[in-house]
């Protein structure tokens, strides 16, 4: 799970282009969007494609993503449980 | 009513953010050239620079670069042309749907693709909620934007404009424009494109962000007397608009000190500038600058730029003259020629706001 | 100021090629928004309005040669444009200047889509590398003309480039730059288009119900209409009987977000308020309003706003005819244009289909049925395209 965590902050930091970033700054159990790294619309459908492209997982709606998107520990949750590949 | 270039920013394949270019120019070695980049992090915060390609990026940067010298806070209107958009960004969500078969398309990169994003990305960053748009007609897509923006002001609409020309050139897509004309085939420099023979130019970037009001100020840098449009003109229909637009500000032939020409190395798009020279501007000299800046569909952005600019100085560089002549000085009115494939053509004239 | 009047209209979209069979399809209240035909796309699942030709009944339509290369968007484009130079009587140059404007987002991309491997690779269909752009497909549709313009330029602001051109035109002709404007916007579906919009999570697979509650997204469109605009004075000199008028129109940035509309819809308020301002008009003399309304989440609910901040509790009839269409992007803005024209000149309200909820957070529901019969004389139609180029025009009864 540790490493999931860790692989997760490093993909989300290039799907997203989060310039500058590391995975240390960000926060596992912080909110993604909102405060935390204040994410947008648009950053959650980013991380929808991410989840399809590394992990074979389909998400129909944005509206799915919301609750998975919550932290990276919520997603790397979701990840360890539906990951086609 | 009076509408004057305020000041003027770029980012180009020239020194970026930076008048150098006006007595040092970089001469082009290649015949494909990218732009040099400013350090963005001074203008841009990195949470919002994580969804701007680089043409966004120098949108944001040189809009805010013109607002600070002209001393503007927020425009009435933010006019954009480009002839392409963010192609980078068009081109990678091309790629992903034919490699990927139409699976997991990147949003980022179909958001970037609209044309539209560059003038909404200034408003967006400043907040602005007046007039946008957006104009993409090829190489007179910066005309256009022009075009509109002298209107507003005519209406009454609008006190103050950001006025841009951007676009950017991939390495796909001058390859591609490669195949049907646009560039030398062997290593061109300034000397062969004086030649103009044969076909194409060299490719350059254009970021230019120019800002326009009604009011002069201190540091205005000349007055736009107007900008006339003609679509497929002959050269008696030139001269008749130029002769309105000449005589509308009470001038003549005789007082225009240089006229700025889109001259380019490309035989078909130079033989125009000179028939028309020989037949409407009475032997006046000649300045081009696609040698120094390279061609792209938003480089009729560097005429006003660079005619301001003469203005501004007083001077014309030895180096911006087409056919070698002396530096010219004491320069108070510019006329700029841009044609696009001899079909959309323009006229614009600049005076200076000096005695 | 000269009033600027109406006095040519041509259209093609899904629910039709022409005026009349736009109207009729109107009247019957029957969606054109149905199974992909003729675009090459795996995603044959999403449900699009387009335009019932091949490209070769197009060209044959136009008589225009198999040898020439030439766009879908331009195709349709010459067909609308057409049509409105002929409602115009505009057949031949006479002694005034003419502009040309069209809106276009994605230019000839649905040739380059097809190509782009030989773009790339090899000589073939290099001929198309050259219309790519979206200035490309302008003159390509100027080229179909018998005369010359004295101005061609395009406009692309996304969803309300069309609305922007028609803007452009009015005031070409009262900066006395030009005595004709003929305006609008022309899209074709496109590979790319569909895949991007998918990409946003904002296409129903269903047709989509603008206003409803649960409304889920948009349905894609495709095709083209054009304006002819004029002074009444030029109209009386060339001797043809004006349409309507353009009464007032603006255009307003929301300066939100790069995609979705502000909640409050400041942009889109602005447009509206402005558009009232210079024509004169206040809000109780809007009589039916043509509204973006894609159907997706986000802009029906922003529109809403800004309508209810316009029109407080007495938002007018309302109805989007995206349902009909198909969302036609940068041509939505004149097809929605000559939509309510043709509404104001025949004295009818187009059904919003689709609709059975009220959104919870607005105080208004969309017209239902068709009202015929109506007197109409002032419409107002929103054009909102992404990044928040937000247009609203205001079309007016003659007298």
């Amino acid at each position: 799970m540790e490493q999931l965590i860790e692989e997760l902050k490093q993909e989300i930091i290039n799907a997203l282009n989060l310039e500058d970033m590391t995975p240390a700054d960000i926060d596992e159990n912080a909110p993604l969007f909102g405060e935390g790294l204040s994410l947008d619309s648009i950053d959650a459908l980013e991380l929808i494609v991410l989840m399809d492209k590394k992990y074979g997982i389909k998400l129909k709606t944005a509206a799915e993503g919301k609750e998975i998107f919550k932290s990276v520990k919520v997603m790397a949750e979701y990840i360890n449980e539906h990951r086609t590949k | 009513m009076s509408v004057y270039i305020q000041s003027a920013s770029h980012i180009s394949i020239q020194e970026p953010l930076s008048e150098k270019w006006f007595t040092e120019p970089q001469i082009p070695e290649e015949n494909f050239n990218l732009s040099i980049e400013p350090d963005y992090k001074q203008f841009i915060a990195p949470i919002e620079a994580r969804r701007m390609g680089k043409l966004l990026k120098r949108a944001v940067t040189t809009s805010a670069d013109a607002l600070r010298k002209g001393g503007c806070e927020m425009p009435d209107a933010i006019i954009t042309g480009t002839g392409l958009g963010c192609i980078e960004n068009t081109e990678k969500f091309l790629n992903a749907m034919l490699d990927n078969d139409e699976e997991c398309m990147p949003p980022t990169a179909f958001m970037q693709s609209t044309h539209n994003t560059i003038s909404s990305q200034v408003a967006l960053t400043l907040k602005c909620h007046g007039y946008n748009c957006t104009y993409s007609q090829q190489g007179f897509s910066f005309d256009s934007a022009l075009l509109d923006a002298f209107m507003q002001f005519q209406l009454g609409r609008i006190g103050t404009a950001l006025v841009e020309g951007h676009d950017e050139m991939s390495p796909d897509y001058y390859r591609m424009l490669g195949k049907i004309g646009y560039w030398k085939k062997e290593a061109a420099n300034t000397e062969i494109l004086r030649e103009g023979c044969g076909v194409g130019s060299i490719s350059g970037s254009s970021s230019v962000a120019i800002l326009l009001s009604n009011k002069l100020n201190n540091n205005t840098l000349c007055e736009i007397k107007n900008i006339i449009t003609l679509h497929c003109p002959d050269n008696s229909e030139i001269k008749t608009a130029l002769e309105n637009l000449l005589s509308e500000s009470g001038i003549t032939m005789n007082d225009i000190d240089a006229i700025v020409t889109g001259l380019s190395g490309d035989e078909a798009n130079d033989a125009v500038y000179k028939e028309v020279a020989a037949n409407c501007f009475n032997g006046k000299p000649l300045v081009w600058y696609k040698h120094i800046f390279g061609e792209s569909f938003c480089a009729s952005a560097f005429g006003i730029y660079i005619g301001a600019t003469i203005i501004s100085k007083g001077f014309i560089p030895e180096h911006l003259l087409y056919k070698s002549e002396k530096e010219i000085k004491n320069v108070s009115n510019i006329l700029i020629y841009n044609h696009f494939q001899n079909k959309n053509h323009s006229l614009t004239l600049l005076q200076t706001v000096k005695g | 100021m000269s009033e600027i009047v109406v006095t040519g209209i041509g259209i093609i979209s899904a629910i039709g090629n022409g005026l009349e069979q736009t109207v009729d399809s109107l009247l019957r209240g029957k969606s054109a928004v149905g199974t992909i035909r003729y675009l090459q796309t795996k995603h044959k699942e999403i449900p699009a309005g387009e335009v019932p030709y091949s490209d070769e009944q197009l060209r044959k339509m136009l008589d225009i040669a198999p040898d020439c290369n030439i766009t879908r968007t331009s195709l349709l484009g010459q067909v609308a444009l057409k049509e409105a130079l002929k409602t115009a009587q505009l057949t031949e140059k006479q002694s005034f200047k003419i502009a040309l404007i069209a809106g276009n987002t994605v230019g000839g991309m649905e040739k380059s889509e097809q190509y782009y491997h030989h773009f790339l690779n090899d000589e073939e269909y290099k001929e198309y590398i050259g219309l790519h752009d979206c200035g490309a497909c302008t003159e390509m549709i100027a080229n179909g003309i018998a005369f010359d313009f004295d101005l061609t330029t395009t406009i692309s602001t996304a969803c309300s480039s069309a609305a922007n051109s028609i803007m452009l035109g009015a005031d070409l002709i009262k900066t006395g730059r030009a005595d004709i404007a003929v305006a609008g916007g022309t899209e074709c579906l496109s590979k790319f288009h569909l895949n991007g919009f998918n990409s946003l999570m904002i296409l129903d697979n269903e047709v989509c119900k603008p206003f409803d509650k649960n409304r889920r997204g948009l349905n894609l469109g495709e095709g083209a209409a054009f304006l002819v605009l004029e002074t009444a004075e030029s109209a009386a000199r060339r001797g043809v009987q004006p349409i309507c008028r353009l009464s007032g129109y603006a255009n307003r940035c929301d300066a939100f977000h790069q995609t979705a509309s502000s909640p409050n819809g400041e942009g889109a308020f602005l447009a509206m308020k402005n558009a009232l301002e210079a024509a004169g008009l206040t809000p109780t003399d809007i009589d039916y309003i043509n509204a973006h309304g894609t159907g997706t989440p986000n802009n029906d609910e922003s529109e809403g706003h800004a309508l209810m901040r316009i029109f407080g509790d007495k938002v007018p009839p309302i109805s989007s005819t995206k349902a009909f269409t198909g969302h036609t992007t940068s041509a939505s803005g004149a097809i929605e244009a000559v939509i309510s024209i043709l509404c104001l000149t025949r004295g009818f309200i187009p059904a919003n289909l689709n609709f059975s909820e009220k959104i919870e957070s607005l105080n208004f529901s969309p017209v239902t049925e068709v009202h015929t019969n109506q007197n109409l004389r002032h419409i107002l139609t929103n054009s909102f395209g992404f990044g928040g180029n937000d247009s609203s025009c205001i079309f007016s009864k003659i007298g």
